[in-house]
């Protein structure tokens, strides 16, 4: 057995949490993680701790709630993808021989704090002229339906799987289904995207715990193989994210999939980016389901449904789970830790053996965006 | 009278037609906006000169924000725009009630107001009118 493996997992529900501050949030997820890893809190021999908005010294904070002070810890920023690069770096710092165990917490507060904004990028030219995310992504719908003919209907499809897939998972507050027509009659945010074509903005903390191939199986007989762990930044372009398709994301995604000798048939189940829901069909493609222009054809088919070719956000994604910014990416490394294990209860994967995780992070002028990050996982 | 500020010193000039301030590089031509210190497609430093450009362009793509952040006033349109001197730029779009926004249509550069500060200044910086009946 070589190579990095989780084997813990901890998490919050995402949602508002107005009575709890952050880091009680994020001790008890990392809590949890810990917990279930089987692992004693002075084993742990590094942390990387991934937010957005949360101020100086956020892991040492967390992590001194638990009694862990003295080790290195590293606190991570790149927008949506902080949670993810914090998973990255404790991978990379495990595979380089730094430690045999260490923890990566990713954690926001946000609908709480801020009003339910995410708060305007003032350093950064084009967020200061108006640019916001939801108007990002509306003009990636527009280009893909003009280019492909993808449908309000095709994306609303995508809204309402992913709810129907949340409503499973005990993190996500949501219980409720909804239609297509649901979708399409919310008030319009940023057209054609509509108000349940949004992810929300959420409050919540996940962690897990990284182990080395020389000691995983002490505290575990089923440790879960990160095969491939890859972080990509965006390339100038003029456009930003109001294209297509995603450079990056493709640039990203062929990288893991040769790094694990894996390919897209091979996947059973995929969290993905989708805080908008022309994301998640546009992520389709960059992720190699399906060709480019297809998405739209796949998400009529059921392709990506729990039971299709790839069950896609099985957890609800960040679209029917929530989006609180740092944690999201350590989030869905949990989510494959469960249900590469088949500890995922009623929203279970059946078969589930390899999972891949994607997350996309930070809108900047003069590049596509700040970060992405692919994780390929094996049971 | 009410205050009012530019949204970043250098980012353009009040002439008429108002211009953008620009970098171009003097070993590969390219223009560069907003200004840049260093070459940053080649990395190479000290090859930089500022320019001012006029701001006609082409519309790649738009959307009309509902309900934009603190400061803005929604609703608001937004776009993409190449400029026929190179750059591309993503900026508010002005007298967009009045007409229908297309791909491919011709747009000139203008100077309005982008947002107001929590102080109630007025953030004054580059914005994009759509020309009316040309593509």
């Amino acid at each position: 057995m070589s190579g990095v493996f989780v084997i813990g997992a901890g998490m919050t529900q995402f949602k508002p949490h107005p009575d709890v501050e952050v880091h009680e949030l994020a001790r008890q997820a990392a809590w949890d993680a810990i917990v279930s890893s089987g692992v004693a809190p002075r084993d742990i021999e590094l942390a990387y701790a991934g937010h957005a908005y949360q101020g100086q010294c956020f892991g040492q904070k967390v992590l001194l709630k638990i009694g862990i002070v003295g080790l290195p810890v590293v606190n991570c920023e790149n927008a949506c993808a902080s949670g993810a690069s914090a998973v990255w770096g404790v991978y990379n710092a495990i595979k380089a021989g730094q430690a045999d165990i260490g923890i990566a917490i990713g954690a926001e507060r946000l609908a709480s704090a801020k009003g339910g904004f995410t708060p305007l990028v003032a350093d950064d030219l084009e967020s200061s002229m108006g640019r916001v995310m939801p108007a990002v992504f509306s003009m990636m719908a527009r280009k893909h339906m003009e280019r492909y003919g993808t449908t309000p209907m095709q994306l609303a499809k995508i809204a309402v799987k992913n709810r129907r897939n949340g409503i499973l998972n005990p993190y996500s507050p949501w219980r409720d289904p909804i239609s297509v027509e649901d979708v399409l009659s919310s008030p319009v945010i940023a057209g054609p995207l509509t108000r349940l074509s949004c992810c929300p903005v959420s409050d919540g903390a996940s962690a897990v715990v990284l182990a080395s191939a020389r000691v995983a199986k002490r505290y575990t007989a089923k440790p879960v193989e990160i095969r491939s762990a890859v972080l990509a930044s965006g390339i100038r372009n003029g456009v930003g994210m109001a294209d297509d398709h995603s450079e990056m994301t493709v640039r990203a995604a062929k990288k893991a999939y040769d790094q694990a000798g894996i390919g897209p048939d091979d996947i059973d189940l995929c969290e993905l980016h989708d805080p908008f829901t022309i994301a998640e069909l546009v992520h389709y493609e960059d992720l190699g389901f399906c060709a480019p222009g297809e998405g739209g054809r796949c998400v009529d088919e059921g392709r990506f449904e729990v039971g299709g070719d790839i069950a896609v956000s099985p957890s609800g994604g960040l679209l029917a789970r929530g989006h609180p910014l740092g944690a999201t990416g350590v989030a869905q490394i949990a989510e494959m830790f469960w249900q590469l294990r088949g500890e995922a209860g009623e929203r279970q994967v059946p078969d589930a053996r390899v999972g891949l995780a994607h997350t996309v992070g930070g809108g900047v002028t003069e590049i596509e965006a700040g970060a992405t990050s692919v994780h390929i996982l094996v049971s | 009278m009410t205050a009012a500020r530019d949204l970043r010193p250098e980012l353009f000039v009040k002439t008429v037609p108002p211009r953008l301030v620009c970098s171009r590089c003097t070993e590969t031509d390219q223009l560069f906006y907003p200004i840049q210190a260093m070459n940053p497609v080649t990395s190479r430093a000290g090859t930089m000169v500022r320019e001012e450009v006029e701001g006609g362009g082409k519309l790649l793509n738009f959307t009309h924000v509902v309900r934009g952040m603190p400061g803005f006033a929604s609703p608001f349109a937004l776009g993409v725009i190449e400029l026929d001197a190179g750059p591309t730029i993503t900026a508010q779009l002005t007298e967009w009630k009045d007409c229908e926004l297309s791909m491919g249509m011709r747009v000139e550069l203008v100077i309005g107001e982008i947002k107001r500060d929590a102080d109630a200044t007025v953030v004054i910086g580059p914005m994009f009118k759509p020309v009316k009946g040309k593509r």
